[in-house]
């Protein structure tokens, strides 16, 4: 019997039975869906991530005090927001050019949170000391006014540069460029406000204010050091080598020849966007595998239902095998029964998983106003169509096998 | 050589711890071209003789000799084939796909055989031609009276242009005249074609149209004998 045959004896006995046929494929539709739509959202979210990672910039690099921690309960974390390893002396070393391969800025930062408050409207802000190169590094403009400049810089101006939340809650609607605020002890003008960003890597920049580094070491934290030295270079390819040479450059500084001893450790964006990117994907498939349990759930109610079928259909069956069907043709026709409802499944749901992605894209983009890309889980696609193939072959054997044992005779006398 | 050879063949089922002896040694030949009725009470074992000798069933004892080949020189798929090619089924339940036109269920052996699908229509079409159902051929086939099923079922069964037709009952669920049409058919098929036919029946008048009767009773033939008074033509039956 030729596979077109058999091809069609199936799909005429499927379209004898619609409306049972439908109830069984949307069992397997339900499953493809909730995988694809699992893994299309957890593949959106992975991007999104590392979009803002990336957006950081893949030639920065960030040097943090203190050895670097083995897990979050590490006590060398401490050091990392309070270490004091990184100074002025660090900072030169760092910006001489001919250290660092490829270096083209480099910018110290000293971060806290302070409360800031202005005609009794406080807020505990998150305060950002950088030179004037920080918009440019983190892709910062000021909405209204501006950014502080060398000159501010140099001369430890008291001018702050404040989030859209900050300038929220101490201003309300009015404007606030001008106006002069409350840092921690010290009086600042408000030079600039920046537009809603959202998060820009470990700060959120709408619940920060920006100022100068010097001013924010000498007036808001009265401390020496930095809490992190941004270095950037010309080319992403400069990455590695620039990472060799700022470890390089720090060690010979503090006379360290084990790196066991390590008092500052160097991280940069691809480390990020690297466990970033690992966390989200496999978060994402194991959401995607515990969908696909109700993949097995679907193939069951397959099982179920070709084994009524065998049941009831044990006459055609006899009449087939009396006309000369072998036990082979037979169980070949239920297998591919099987398999061709959970394929339409597989492929009804793939379709959904599509549109119902899709539709989530729209909602996290108009609504929630996230940079959502929309992203089809190809993978996750082909992926379920094989599965949904293996779930009809899987659970339709055991029917298609009974099936194909039933004697000619037996099944011509069942009433 | 005989195209049936049946040698001291018994057909024992069990069941639940039962037994029961439904052929107690069977012999008979049966010749290409033959026209045969076997007969008998219920029970006496006639249908388990036709579904021995139609490959639906295998026997318990004894040899079964088919076409020159023993039933256990066959494999499971040669039996399958033997079905398809060599042999044609008419049961007394019609047993046609309901859904079905009666073009698609004479066919439906073609669709287990070797035969390309490019001559299946011309086939199946002079098949239906042949019981004189031409007017139905694109009916679905829960549209047909009775009669007009079984016609149907005979055209599935000459399809394949079998060596040998088994009937099992084949008037058993049509009024007499609808009856009389099928035996008529059957008659001009040993008649005019040489179609073997084995006719299972326990109507008398319906074996009057056979050449040959072999009665059972308890699992034993009784008797194996021409039929002298046979019906010739269809005239007669309807009178």
């Amino acid at each position: 019997m030729q596979a077109k045959h058999i091809v069609r004896t199936a799909t005429s006995s499927l379209g004898a039975h619609k409306s049972r046929s439908i109830l069984t494929i949307l069992g397997i539709v339900v499953g493809i869906l909730a995988v694809m739509l699992v893994v299309s959202v957890g593949a959106g979210a992975e991007a999104l991530i590392l979009n803002q990672v990336e957006g950081l910039g893949a030639n920065t690099i960030i040097v943090v005090p203190g050895r670097e921690p083995k897990g979050p309960s590490d006590p060398a974390v401490i050091d990392t927001l309070y270490g004091d390893s990184l100074k002025e002396r660090e900072l030169d070393a760092l910006s001489r050019s001919n250290n660092i391969t490829g270096v083209q800025d480099v910018m110290p930062i000293v971060f806290g949170v302070t409360g800031v408050s202005h005609e009794g409207e406080t807020y505990q802000s998150m305060v950002l000391g950088g030179s004037e190169l920080f918009p440019d590094i983190f892709g910062l403009a000021a909405a209204q006014g501006e950014f502080y400049g060398e000159d501010d810089v140099r001369g430890r101006s008291a001018v702050v540069v404040i989030g859209s939340t900050v300038a929220e809650e101490l201003f309300g609607e009015s404007d606030a460029v001008g106006k002069n605020i409350r840092v921690g002890e010290f009086q600042a003008r408000v030079i600039g406000v920046l537009p809603k960003k959202g998060q820009v890597l470990f700060f959120n920049a709408d619940e920060s204010i920006f100022m100068p580094y010097t001013a924010a070491q000498l007036y808001v934290f009265g401390q020496k050091h930095f809490n992190r030295i941004i270095v950037t270079v010309a080319s992403h390819d400069d990455v590695p080598v620039a990472v060799a040479d700022i470890t390089a450059t720090l060690r010979a500084l503090h006379d360290i020849t084990d790196p066991e001893n390590d008092d500052f450790f160097v991280s940069t964006q691809e480390d990020i966007a690297d466990s970033v990117g690992t966390i989200t994907s496999a978060l994402t498939w194991f959401l995607g595998a515990v969908a696909a349990i109700s993949l097995v759930v679907g193939g069951v109610g397959i099982m179920n239902i070709m084994l009524v079928s065998v049941t009831e259909r044990t006459r055609e069956i006899g009449l087939r095998k009396a006309l000369g069907a072998t036990s082979g043709n037979i169980l070949y026709q239920f297998l591919l029964e099987s398999v061709t409802l959970t394929s339409i499944g597989g492929i009804i749901g793939i379709l959904l998983g599509a549109v119902g992605s899709y539709g989530i894209t729209l909602v996290l983009t108009n609504i929630a106003g996230l940079n959502w890309t929309f992203i089809f889980p190809t993978t996750a696609a082909v992926l379920g169509v094989a599965l949904s193939f293996c779930i009809g072959l899987v659970f339709g054997i055991y029917p298609a096998y009974q099936a194909s044992q039933k004697s000619p005779l037996e099944a011509l006398r069942y009433e | 050589m005989a195209l049936i050879e049946v040698s001291g063949v018994t057909k024992v089922y069990e069941s639940e711890g039962v037994v029961t002896a439904a052929l107690r040694g069977v012999s008979c030949n049966i010749d290409a071209g033959e026209f045969v009725a076997i007969m008998g009470p219920s029970g006496s074992g006639k249908s388990t003789m036709l579904h021995v000798l139609g490959f639906l069933e295998r026997h318990t004892e004894g040899t079964y000799t088919f076409d020159g080949k023993k039933y256990d020189d066959y494999s499971a798929v040669d039996i399958a084939h033997v079905r398809n090619k060599k042999m044609g089924f008419i049961f007394q339940t019609f047993n046609l796909l309901p859904r079905q036109s009666v073009l698609e269920n004479v066919k439906l052996p073609l669709l287990y055989s070797d035969v390309p699908e490019r001559e299946w229509d011309a086939l199946a079409r002079k098949a239906v031609e042949r019981v004189g159902l031409s007017h139905r051929a694109d009916f679905s086939a829960v549209r047909l009276s009775g009669g007009e099923k079984q016609r149907v079922a005979i055209a599935r069964a000459l399809v394949n242009n079998p060596s040998v037709i088994f009937a099992d009952e084949p008037t058993g669920n049509l009024d007499s005249k609808s009856g009389g049409v099928i035996m008529e058919t059957l008659h001009e098929l040993n008649e005019r074609e040489g179609h073997t036919i084995i006719l299972v029946t326990h109507e008398t008048y319906t074996s009057e149209y056979a050449r040959r009767m072999i009665r059972l009773k308890d699992g034993i033939i009784e008797l194996d004998s021409p039929i002298k008074n046979r019906i010739r033509s269809g005239e007669e039956f309807r009178k």
